[in-house]
C-alpha cells in the first residue's frame, strides 16, 4: 500500500483505508463471475471510491475497461 | 459528515501552491498519456505538432501541446459521426449522452460519459455548493428543464451527494415553479441569472413577495455571465432577500470549473486540483499577467472519456491571486467570473460591443424589466444599435428621465458610440429560462464576418 500520495506527501491512516477499499473494489469488479446485481452495484461503489481516492490525491487512473 | 467543515475537500482546497503544482503535473502527465494512447483525435494532432506526453517534465511544458478548439472538435464529429475521434473508449461503455446548448447557433457538440465521470461531474458542483454554504438541511429547488442540455444535471446529483433535499423543477410554468418554491420552503434556488429575475417578476404578478414569504437564503446562478455583474446580482439579492453566488461551467467539461464562495470576493475560485487553467492573449496566444483580460484555456483532469486538453474556451476572464479572497482557499480567482465571450463581440461603426458590458450598464437601472440589443443598418449604409427596453409595471413615468441618462451611460462606455433607445410595450420582448439571447443582429449577413 502506498505510503505517500500522488505528490509525495505521507498518507494518513484514513487515506490508506480509503485506498484499500478502492483496490478491493477494483478486484471485485474485475471478476467475470458476478451476478448482475453485484456487478452493477460494485461498479457504482467503485466509481464513488474512485472519486474519493482522486479527492485525496491517492489515485488517478481511468477505469472504463472495468465499465466504470 | 462534519457540518463545521467550511471546505468540501480541505486537503486540496487549501493546498499550498507548490503541492498544487506537483499534483497538477502528475495529473497532466497521466491524462495526456491516456489521451495519446486512446484518443486518435489527440494522438494525430499532437504527432503533427511534434508533441509527445514524455516531453512534459514541468508544468510550463504544457505550452508544447497544441491548442484544441471547438472547430477542431466539430470537424472531427462531422468527419466521424456521431462522436468524432476524441472518445477514448467505445460508446457502449458510456452511460450518458448530452449535448451543448448551441448558444452561438452552431451545431451542438455531443458528449459521452462513463460512471466515474458522473461522480466527478457532481463532485465539482459539490465543491461549489458546499463552498457557498449549501448543507444537508437545505431544500434545493432546480428551475431547470432536465433535457439533453447538461445544465444543472450535475448540480442535482451534487445536492443528493451532500444530503440536501432536491426538488427537480422540471418542465413547469414559471407560475407553478414560484408556487412550488414557496410551498415547499426551498432554501436554495438554482437558475440562470435571467431566470432568477423572471421568477421574481412572476412572483410579483402573483402578489408574492419572495423576500418575505419565501425561505430562500441562497440563489446559485449559472449558465450566463450575469451571475457576477454587480448590478444584476444586487437586484436578484434584493428581490429574493437571499445571497446570490455565481458559478460557471461548460458542456465540453460536463461541469463547473469555477464557483463563488460564501465570502463573495467579487469573483469565482478556480477548482485548480481538477483543472489547469491558462489565460492567454487571444491574438498573440501568449500568457497574460494577473489582472489582465484574456481568454481562458482549460485542461480538465476529470472526464477521461473525452479528454479536453488545452481547450480554447473563448471565455473572457481576468485572473487574480487566491489571496484576493479571505476564505483560505488557494484556488486563484476570476474577478467578475466569466466576463463574456470573445466571439460574442460585435463591431458597430468601428466600436466593439459586448452583450455583457451593455447588460452591466442597463442593469444599473432597476426599473428596467427586460431589454434587447438590436443591431441594424440604416438605408443600407450606416450601422445602428438600438436598445429596446421594457420598464417594470408602474414605472412608465420614469422613461423621459431614464432615456437620455441610459443613452449617455452606454455611449460613454463605448467610445462615444450613439445608442438609440426604444421603449417597448410590457411583455413584448422575449423571456428566457436558459442562456438568454438578448443580442439580435439584423444587419445584412453577407457583409459581416463576426
Amino acid at each position: 500500500m502506498a505510503n505517500t500520495d500522488m505528490y509525495g506527501k505521507p498518507t494518513t491512516g484514513l487515506e490508506r483505508e480509503v485506498l484499500a477499499v478502492y483496490e478491493a473494489l477494483k478486484s471485485i469488479v474485475a471478476r467475470d463471475d458476478l451476478p448482475p446485481c453485484v456487478a452493477s452495484n460494485a461498479r457504482e461503489a467503485l466509481a464513488c471510491l474512485w472519486q474519493a481516492a482522486n479527492d485525496l490525491d491517492l489515485a488517478f487512473e481511468q477505469l472504463y475497461d472495468l465499465g466504470v | 459528515m462534519r457540518m463545521d467543515q467550511m471546505y468540501w475537500n480541505p486537503k486540496n482546497e487549501t493546498m499550498p501552491k507548490k503541492d498544487l503544482a506537483a499534483l497538477q503535473l502528475h495529473k497532466l502527465k497521466r491524462m495526456t498519456a491516456w489521451a495519446y494512447e486512446r484518443s486518435p483525435f489527440h494522438r494525430e494532432r499532437w504527432a503533427a505538432a511534434h508533441f509527445h506526453p514524455d516531453q512534459l517534465t514541468e508544468l510550463k511544458d504544457i505550452a508544447r501541446i497544441p491548442f484544441m478548439t471547438r472547430e477542431d472538435w466539430m470537424a472531427s464529429i462531422q468527419e466521424s459521426p456521431m462522436y468524432g475521434t476524441l472518445p477514448t473508449a467505445p460508446e457502449e461503455l458510456a452511460i450518458r449522452y448530452h449535448l451543448t446548448s448551441g448558444t452561438s447557433g452552431r451545431t451542438p457538440i455531443r458528449v459521452l460519459d462513463g460512471p466515474k465521470d458522473w461522480k466527478w461531474i457532481s463532485e465539482m458542483w459539490a465543491i461549489g455548493f458546499w463552498g457557498f454554504g449549501v448543507r444537508p438541511a437545505d431544500t434545493v429547488y432546480f428551475a431547470f428543464g432536465y433535457g439533453s442540455f447538461i445544465g444543472f444535471w450535475g448540480a442535482h446529483y451534487a445536492c443528493e451527494k451532500i444530503g440536501a433535499m432536491v426538488i427537480p423543477g422540471g418542465a413547469q410554468t414559471t407560475e407553478a415553479r414560484v408556487r412550488q418554491i414557496v410551498e415547499m420552503g426551498a432554501t436554495v434556488v438554482c437558475s440562470t441569472p435571467t431566470y432568477a429575475l423572471r421568477l421574481q417578476q412572476q412572483a410579483s404578478l402573483m402578489g408574492i413577495d419572495l423576500a418575505k414569504e419565501g425561505k430562500v437564503q441562497r440563489i446559485i446562478l449559472s449558465g450566463e455571465p450575469g451571475g457576477s455583474i454587480p448590478a444584476l446580482k444586487r437586484q436578484i439579492e434584493h428581490a429574493w432577500g437571499a445571497k446570490a453566488g455565481d458559478t460557471a461551467g461548460m458542456t465540453e467539461l460536463g461541469t463547473i470549473m469555477i464557483f463563488e464562495c460564501d465570502h463573495q470576493p467579487g469573483g469565482t475560485h478556480i477548482i485548480e486540483d481538477n483543472f489547469y487553467e491558462e489565460v492567454i492573449d487571444p491574438v498573440s496566444e501568449q500568457p497574460v499577467k494577473y489582472g489582465e483580460l484574456g481568454e481562458r484555456v482549460v485542461t480538465s483532469f476529470g472526464r477521461g472519456f473525452i479528454p479536453t486538453i488545452r481547450y480554447r474556451t473563448q471565455d473572457m476572464v481576468v485572473r487574480l491571486p487566491h489571496t484576493t479572497c479571505t476564505c483560505g482557499r488557494t484556488g486563484d480567482i476570476y474577478e467578475g467570473g466569466i466576463r463574456g465571450r470573445w466571439d460574442d463581440m460585435k463591431t458597430v461603426r468601428g466600436t466593439n460591443v459586448y452583450p455583457r458590458a451593455v447588460e452591466a450598464i442597463v442593469r444599473e437601472y432597476e426599473v428596467i424589466d427586460e431589454f434587447q440589443i438590436y443591431l441594424w443598418r440604416q438605408e443600407s449604409q450606416r450601422d445602428e444599435i438600438t436598445i429596446k427596453v421594457e420598464l417594470k409595471p408602474g414605472h412608465e413615468a420614469d422613461w423621459p428621465a431614464l432615456e437620455p441618462r441610459l443613452a449617455t451611460d452606454l455611449s460613454n462606455a463605448h467610445e462615444g458610440l450613439r445608442f438609440i433607445l426604444e421603449r417597448m410595450p410590457e411583455g413584448s420582448l422575449p423571456r428566457f429560462e436558459l442562456k438568454a439571447r438578448r443580442m439580435v443582429d439584423a444587419r445584412p449577413k453577407a457583409d459581416y464576418e463576426n
